[in-house]
């Protein structure tokens, strides 16, 4: 090259870096204008107590009737308040109840006269009233609306049978609320804690229509904060709600969630910035956390995990030869040890995960689920049984749906290796989005979905329906009346022993049936700032929980 | 004034008749055997020649020469680098733990003596410890750092619920390295106490003779006795994050890549030369409506049909994409080629020795055998080359997005898509797709670059 070419080429590198330099140094200054004034870069901040936290996603519903999934859960389990609510220490506390009374028949809660909703009007019995009747309403299409079928008629009403005012609940004052039951519902303080039961004002919701819960100035709160921006898909803002009864108890002024992602990389990054006030690890960042020094937690979040088979008639996973076979060469300690390998996860050989209670201490402790004894050989013998009664000479390559996530990949890929090594079936790989995947699976377009559910309420029924043939979320139509009988026993029965056996029974048939292939529960790990202290990591509720969350100066 | 030269009669004899005045000095060459001699002369271009000789035997023989399955998982050795072959202790199988009880008898914060129950291997290191009075439980942590000085315990691996059970049993993705224990005792309260109690662990990675029977480590009549060590299978590139080869993955994925790389260019050439020819030596108002048919091809977005032909195809979900993706290539690429050649075509019909050739009562078709495709060869073959790292490129991309191979099924594309999400703790799944992709594309681009040269007639007898 001649000189002339080499003092070009500098030139058109260093003009190509400045105007590179430029761009970003423009592009950045444009983020900050036109980033609504969004105060991220602070983890937290000891003088105006405020964090900042990261949500795993939009939340899709904050209409509390209407809602059904975990992040929603968590925002509202903020702004809003039920009848009762669970403590740091996830006991049943009082909420805007200040006493209540469960009977065999009912229940009755009396409501204290200081809870105000955020524009200072009371919050009244008939708020309650009003938000029960919609749930059950079969016009509102709650896909919740089964957690009320405890209240007298909700079942009735959710199937069209009855009117909406002929829900068992009526509010003999503004300040006293009754429930009749459908049937006994020894866990009914546990349950008026979950979103579905939160109160609504029928003059606001009906102020705003169809938008009720579209926005953040679309809501009336309750709770211990207030949505002070909703900005979809980018930012949210949660500040202390100045009309809640229990003010005094909140430390935390305000809530800042700038950043929706479930990106570990990006959370960790962030979290290394100090722009996070806590981050969750991926196996990926353990090494780092390790050698930076952080000091990591863990947190089980009460999930199940498994794969659904498809019962559908044209599906090859109907044959219980075929399912036996794919269940005696699925071992969950390896998937939990090797592949998946982040701590807080457990190996899970039951439709029941370990933490359930059981009569008097843990539910599997007491029942423990019958061993399967893992052997190729055998697998093999089922499966050519299920060859000849399926008439084939190969199965057909299965199809098998997962999510699109760096774990849901790992696990799918291993499970396609495992079941062409042992058995030589080919596996199908579908990878989704979230709610692609949820959609596939309620549409029955799969013949094996890595699937998880989280529990509702702390009762092993919370699971045990979930196979129930006259169950909504039944989605790969399991039908078989032996389990249903089961099932109906736990409902109905109020007698404990009477319903642990048939948990105990349903574990069995789910087992002996091979109905799924249970492989993990799942657990959480993370890194948190050390200033912040008093925040609830728990299986059922709020969660994260920063109500009680307060900030400290560094120890 | 000058004088007048001498001359003599001599001068006017006549000439003797020279028979070697336009003697060629050197022997002659033609146009195909300079381009030859130019392009060896060309070492860059020579050095690409050689790397993609190299890339086709890797590709082609690999296989023959690396028998290791790409799919097969070594859940042993996951995410592993490029090492030496690794060894393992042959032990006892594996027996279910029942842990220790033990009633606690002193008290204090702290637990004391931790130690091994058993000697600690890959498959399980199992601890004990005395307990504590009062506690209600105890918490392990492990990390692969010493916690001292400042409390930095690792990782939470679980709890052990109850003051009397003093044991945890780690199974945990344990790999033969040192880590450091940590045992923190859990208050009346349930929460954790700031003292703990550590203690370090060399882990010697072991398996059982079933375990290495079933996991085809050897064979089933192969000797083999508890306390002595196995070679395990050898992965002188690492292993990606489910234990598998990286070697044999990235033979694989040559084979894909360069699947792609070469068939799509030369069926697309071909369709341009066609193309094109008939539109450059047609002409008229036929070259009119090819050429803006072509013009209309080239409008059309790549990515968008490579997903129609998908859908098109049938192709399900799990299904590989690398046919819709050679035809979405071949259907789409091919104007440039067409528009190329055309150009061509067009100008050598202006050539005098092509109306030589008609005066002469040439046919169409020797004049496009002879005189057109011939001089048009050098600008198709430098096109092809170029084309083919673009298709490689192309089919880099399209996996890496998901689009390409089905799992299991390595390409060099996907396999950078799986080691991106590694790149910091194990960069080596990332670098070897990275680079195998780079050296592909770069070698085709330089080999192109020293065939234009080459085949330039402009250049020809220059060095």
């Amino acid at each position: 090259m001649s000189r002339a070419a080499v003092r070009q080429l500098v030139w058109l590198g260093l003009a190509g870096t400045g105007i590179f330099i430029a761009l970003m140094v423009a592009l950045s200054w444009a983020a900050t204008i036109t980033g609504g004034g969004t105060t991220a870069g602070r983890a937290f901040d000891l003088d105006t107590k405020s964090i900042t936290i990261f949500l795993d996603d939009e939340p899709p519903q904050l209409d509390s009737r209407r809602t059904s999934d975990t992040i929603s859960g968590m925002v509202l389990g903020h702004i809003m308040e039920g009848l009762l609510r669970y403590d740091a220490r996830n006991q049943v506390v009082p909420g805007v109840a200040e006493r209540w009374e469960i009977r065999p028949t009912g229940a009755t809660f009396w409501l204290r006269n200081t809870a105000r909703w955020s524009d200072g009007k009371p919050v009244t019995a008939h708020d309650f009233v009003f938000a029960w009747r919609t749930v059950v309403d079969p016009a509102t299409a709650s896909d919740y609306a089964f957690i009320l079928y405890y209240v007298k008629n909700g079942e009735a009403i959710n199937s069209s049978k009855m009117p909406p005012d002929q829900l068992g609940v009526r509010a003999i004052s503004d300040s006293v609320l009754e429930v009749d039951f459908e049937r006994p519902a020894a866990f009914f303080d546990k349950l008026v804690t979950f979103p579905t039961y939160f109160p609504i004002r029928q003059d606001f919701q009906a102020s705003r229509g169809v938008r009720y819960a579209a926005d953040a100035q679309d809501l009336l709160f309750n709770g211990p904060f207030v949505m002070t921006r909703w900005a979809h898909g980018a930012n949210i803002r949660l500040e202390k709600n100045q009309e809640y009864w229990n003010r005094d108890a909140i430390r935390l002024n305000a809530i800042d969630i700038p950043y929706i992602t479930s990106d570990t990389p990006t959370l960790v990054n962030l979290f290394k910035d100090g722009s996070l006030v806590w981050a969750r690890l991926g196996p990926e960042q353990f090494e780092e956390a390790m050698k930076l020094r952080w000091n990591v937690a863990r947190y089980g979040d009460g999930s199940i995990w498994y794969v659904d088979f498809n019962f559908r008639p044209e599906r090859p996973t109907r044959n219980l030869n075929l399912r036996r076979a794919l269940q005696l060469v699925t071992d969950p300690n390896e998937i939990v040890n090797r592949v998946i390998a982040i701590p807080g996860y457990k190996p899970l050989n039951s439709l029941f995960p370990a933490w359930l209670p059981g009569l008097n201490g843990l539910f599997r402790q007491e029942y423990p689920p019958p061993a399967i004894t893992l052997s190729i050989d055998e697998a093999r013998k089922h499966l050519e049984m299920a060859k000849k009664e399926l008439g084939v000479d190969q199965i057909p390559p299965l199809v098998l749906l997962s999510d699109d996530t760096i774990l849901a990949n790992k696990e799918a890929e291993y499970f396609q290796s495992l079941y062409k090594r042992t058995l030589n079936l080919d596996i199908r790989i579908d990878k989704q989005i979230f709610k692609q995947r949820i959609a596939k699976h309620n549409a029955g377009d799969f013949d094996m979905v890595l699937a998880g559910w989280g529990p509702d309420y702390a009762d092993p029924l919370t699971f045990g329906d979930l196979y129930a043939s006259f169950n909504g979320n039944n989605r790969s139509l399991y039908n078989n009346p032996a389990y249903d009988a089961q099932v109906r026993i736990a409902q109905n029965s109020t007698d404990q022993s009477a319903r642990m056996d048939a948990f105990a029974e349903m574990q069995r048939i789910m087992i002996e049936d091979a109905v799924h292939l249970p492989t993990h529960e799942r657990g959480r790990v993370f890194v948190q700032a050390p200033q912040l202290k008093g925040v609830v990591h728990r299986a059922i509720g709020t969660e994260p929980d920063f109500t009680d969350a307060y900030l400290v100066e560094a120890p | 004034m000058s004088t007048p030269a001498h001359l003599t009669p001599a001068d006017f004899a006549p000439a003797v008749m020279e028979r070697h005045v336009h003697a060629i000095s050197r022997p002659s060459l033609s146009y195909w055997q300079d381009a030859v001699r130019r392009l060896r002369a060309n070492w860059r271009a020579m050095t690409s020649l050689g790397v993609v000789i190299g890339l086709c035997i890797f590709a082609v023989a690999g296989p023959w020469i690396w028998q290791v399955d790409p799919a097969a998982q070594d859940v042993d050795q996951i995410s592993q680098g490029p090492s030496l072959p690794a060894t393992a202790l042959i032990v006892e199988p594996g027996t279910a733990w029942a842990g220790v009880t033990k009633e606690p008898t002193a008290s204090g914060d702290v637990v004391a003596n931790l130690r091994l129950a058993e000697p600690a291997t890959t498959q399980t290191v199992r601890l004990t410890w005395e307990p504590v009075v009062g506690a209600t439980g105890y918490v392990v942590y492990r990390s692969i750092y010493d916690p001292a000085p400042d409390r930095a315990l690792g990782l939470p691996l679980g709890d052990s619920l109850g003051a009397n059970r003093v044991s945890y049993e780690d199974r945990l993705d344990l790999k033969p390295q040192r880590y450091w224990y940590s045992v923190v005792v859990l208050d009346a309260n349930g929460a954790e106490q700031q003292a703990y109690e550590t203690f370090s662990v060399d882990v010697v990675r072991a398996a059982s003779i079933e375990e290495a029977q079933a996991r085809g480590w050897t064979t089933q009549d192969a000797a083999l006795t508890v306390g002595t060590q196995l070679t395990l299978p050898f992965h002188p590139l690492g292993t990606d994050y489910l234990g598998r080869d990286m070697l044999a993955r990235l033979i694989y994925g040559a084979r894909v890549s360069l699947f792609i790389g070469v068939v799509a260019p030369i069926l697309f050439v071909l369709i341009g030369i066609v193309y094109g020819s008939i539109a450059g030596f047609v002409g008229g108002r036929l070259d009119q409506v090819l050429m803006r048919f072509a013009e209309f091809v080239i409008a059309l977005p790549f990515l968008l049909f490579m997903i129609l032909f998908k859908i098109a195809f049938g192709i399900g979900p799990g299904e590989s994409g690398v046919i819709p993706m050679l035809v979405a290539l071949v259907i789409l690429d091919w104007p440039p080629t067409a528009r190329l050649v055309r150009g061509q075509i067009l100008q050598i019909r202006q050539e005098g020795y092509v109306s030589a050739s008609q005066l002469l009562g040439a046919k169409t078709g020797y004049l496009v055998f002879r005189h057109m495709i011939p001089n048009t060869l050098g600008v198709i073959l430098v096109t092809l080359t170029f084309a083919v790292p673009s298709a490689i490129f192309t089919e880099a991309f399209l996996s890496f997005i998901g689009m390409g191979v089905a799992p299991p099924t390595p390409s060099w594309g996907s396999m950078a898509n799986d080691g991106i999400r590694t790149m910091l703790s194990h960069p080596h799944e990332l670098i070897f797709p990275a680079v195998l992709i780079s050296i592909a594309v770069l070698a085709f681009n330089l080999l192109g670059d020293g065939l234009r040269d080459a085949l330039d007639v402009r250049m020809r007898g220059r060095e």
